[in-house]
């Protein structure tokens, strides 16, 4: 492996998180030396059907759950969210409606679009241009056919926290099932799940510094459910399939540290991400923080830089070795911008260049300051070669038309 | 991230004639940030010999864009109007030793930029020079000559492709049905100017197409000796030749056999499908009475 690659500066930690080295340390005997199945009774099952309690134990103390038993593991929170709206269409007679909102992540997104092909009613919430709901928008939209109301504790390309506990109490008020994405919350705010209504909660181990391939969905005692996975009687007869007992040792130990380090992620990677986000908003014109700074998560800087394009600042970024994400179409496999930044409505002369800063724990102040350092300089270098930015730029004379950022025309 | 080229690389870091011509006499205007792309192309064209003495570009998009706008702006200067016409976007994605292909709109986009400003050189707008045509993908505005044209000069074969060189069907996708209809419609032309479609055989459903590796499976008539030494043989030729003159979708009429007042012929392409079949035969059988002035029955093999 190339040693030079991770000596970079990583600010995309809403994307994937590097390994605690506890947690690989915690792992490593179970790949070599506890290689048993859990479910078998000799003695090289026991002690890795031990560690696989205890690993849903941290889980379970982790996100407030007060039975060990409401915690299942998965691989990935995507197959948690699938899970949790087939298990919800599936075991509810006479409920085929699911309520959710247009900035959901993929998992769920996704999954609801293959279900309404298949027959279920997907009733989305609006979202105003913070990407904030409206709770009197949620609750208009529950029947007695809602299967599921899903919505995510936080978002993935703002931060921006959404009002699930009292979403979930509204949502139970109506008899109606809540789930909730919590991939984004967890490790960022508190989570105790045990004092709200919530039935259903995803969440990941990678992005709480545990590796990939590992995931959890959290079930309240008393909810309807079936397998999503069918086979063995592994996780109760609710997720078939032999355990990853070093991936979930690996959570186990990754929820414990997170739980800890919930206070560096309100004070000192707060203070780092604010110090990020004045000091872009000083140095560089016509830009603007997208999603609702007053309850976002501490980590995540969502900036849309104005008359430029984000794969372009990702490209400049890079050659300093600086790695962060954007919500243009350029940089993922779609040619259009992020269904986040359209659903908020950001204009397109702003949406192509939104780039997403996300800390952790392991970021540093240096970090910060370099990335500050260069930001500047990228953005009025690619601005120079923008024709929406016409600043202190001679004007042709033998020509009228100038681009013009607001206009919807497309030209040839 | 997408994995470029140095040469990418370099053209993106170190852009070429990244400046604005203030005389330029030739400006050509592209894309728009919707897209997520907008190109303007700037050149300074001596009118007496139509040298294209100077270029420079402004643009806004990703990686790609920029360096295939800098890669543009090297090519052209210093050739003719005439010579910098026929550069095609591949040589744009060639002279940067290859684009991903996901990318490739990048270099579309500059030779239409190069279009745009050798039609506002000589007085017209890009729109009154080119033809959009037929709206195909409306998210992405996207006419369909140019579909056309990106499938005719890259022998584009998907879909998939075509969005990747145009952009079109990269949005909600409800064009992806038409963007397979053109996609064949230009292969009928270029079949017809000996390129051979890359291996697809028809399924019964006509929008279905499976990929295969065998070469296409032709049902071409083999004529025996019986046939050739019939009495009817050279005036059902005659027919034969008339009606494949009077075809303009690509489909073929081959004679089969003759066998006394019975005739098998073989038929390929649209007029061998569906309801069109029973026309062609019976508009064969026709003609065929006619020509031998008998009454003659006409099977399709």
């Amino acid at each position: 492996m190339d040693e030079t690659l991770n000596k970079g500066i990583y600010l995309d930690n809403n994307a994937t998180t590097q390994i605690d080295p506890l947690v690989v340390e915690a792992m490593l005997p179970y790949l070599t030396t506890y290689y048993g199945n859990a479910s078998s009774q000799h003695g090289f099952g026991l002690p890795v059907g031990k560690a696989l309690e205890k690993a849903r134990e941290q889980v379970a103390d982790f996100i407030g759950a007060e039975h060990p038993d409401e915690i299942i593991f998965t691989s990935c929170a995507t197959e948690s969210d699938n899970t949790a709206l087939w298990s919800a269409l599936w075991s509810q007679k006479n409920k085929n409606e699911i309520v959710t909102t247009p900035v959901e992540h993929p998992a769920i997104m996704q999954t609801c679009d293959f279900l309404s092909s298949h027959g279920a009613v997907i009733n989305y919430l609006k979202v105003n241009d913070k990407g904030d709901l409206d709770e009197q928008n949620f609750e208009s939209l529950l029947n007695e056919h809602t299967a599921l109301a899903s919505v995510m504790w936080a978002n993935n390309e703002t931060g921006n926290i959404y009002p699930v506990p009292r979403l979930a109490e509204i949502a139970a008020s109506h008899g109606v099932m809540f789930h909730t994405d919590a991939v984004q919350a967890v490790s960022k705010i508190p989570v105790d799940v045990k004092q709200t209504c919530i039935n259903m909660l995803s969440f990941s181990g990678h992005k709480i510094h545990a590796p990939k391939g590992i995931g959890v969905l959290y079930v309240r005692r008393g909810t309807r459910y079936i397998p999503f996975m069918k086979g063995g009687h592994q996780e109760r007869g609710r997720r078939a399939g032999t355990e990853n007992i070093p991936y979930i040792v690996g959570l186990g130990v990754a929820c414990e540290l997170a739980k800890q380090h919930l206070d560096t992620v309100a004070t000192k990677v707060r203070a780092l991400r604010d110090k990020l986000q004045a000091g872009i908003l000083a140095s560089i014109p016509e830009c603007f923080v997208t999603g609702d700074q007053s309850h976002r998560t501490d980590n995540t800087l969502n900036v849309a830089f104005k008359y430029v394009e984000g794969e372009a600042i990702l490209l400049m970024l890079n050659e300093y070795g600086i790695a962060a994400s954007s919500g243009s179409a350029c940089s993922s496999e779609s040619l259009e911008p992020s269904h986040v930044m359209r659903a908020m409505g950001v204009p397109f002369s702003a949406a192509h260049g939104t780039i997403r800063f996300s800390l952790s724990r392991f970021t540093t102040e240096a970090e910060i300051d370099e990335t500050l350092r260069v930001l500047p300089g990228i953005i009025e270098t690619l601005r120079a070669l923008s024709p929406y930015w016409n600043q202190n730029k001679p004007k042709l004379k033998h020509i009228d038309h100038e681009f013009d950022a607001e206009s919807t025309e497309r030209r040839a | 991230m997408w994995d470029y080229s140095d040469k990418v690389k370099d053209h993106f870091l170190h852009p070429r004639n990244a400046r604005v011509i203030e005389d330029a006499n030739g400006v050509g205007d592209v894309g728009s940030i919707i897209c997520g792309d907008a190109l303007r192309l700037m050149l300074k064209i001596d009118p007496e010999t139509e040298v294209i003495e100077d270029a420079a570009f402004q643009t806004y998009g990703c990686g790609s864009a920029i360096a295939s706008s800098s890669a543009l702006t090297e090519m052209v200067k210093g050739k003719t109007i005439k010579e910098a016409q026929k550069i095609t976007n591949a040589q744009i994605a060639e002279y940067l030793d290859g684009l991903p292909p996901e990318k490739m709109h990048c270099s579309v986009m500059g030779r239409e930029a190069l279009d745009a400003a050798i039609a506002n050189y000589h007085g017209k707008s890009y729109e009154q020079s080119h033809d959009d045509g037929e709206l195909v993908c409306h998210c992405f505005g996207v006419g369909i000559n140019k579909i056309k044209k990106a499938i005719w000069e890259n022998h584009l074969t998907t879909v998939e492709e075509v969005t990747n060189y145009t952009k079109a069907g990269g949005g909600c996708g409800s064009c992806k049905m038409r963007i397979e209809e053109i996609i064949d419609e230009v292969w009928e032309d270029l079949e017809k100017c000996g390129v051979p479609r890359p291996g697809t055989v028809p399924t019964p459903i006509p929008s279905i197409r499976v990929n295969s590796v065998a070469p296409v499976n032709s049902t071409a008539a083999v004529m025996d000796d019986k046939t050739k030494s019939s009495p009817l043989y050279a005036k059902l030729m005659e027919v034969v030749r008339t009606v494949n003159a009077g075809f303009t979708d690509g489909s073929k009429l081959e004679l089969d056999a003759i066998e006394q007042d019975e005739v098998r012929i073989a038929l390929q392409g649209p007029a061998a499908a569906g309801m069109m079949k029973d026309m062609t035969v019976n508009f064969v059988t026709a003609k065929f009475t006619e020509a031998c002035g008998q009454q003659l029955k006409v099977t399709v093999l």
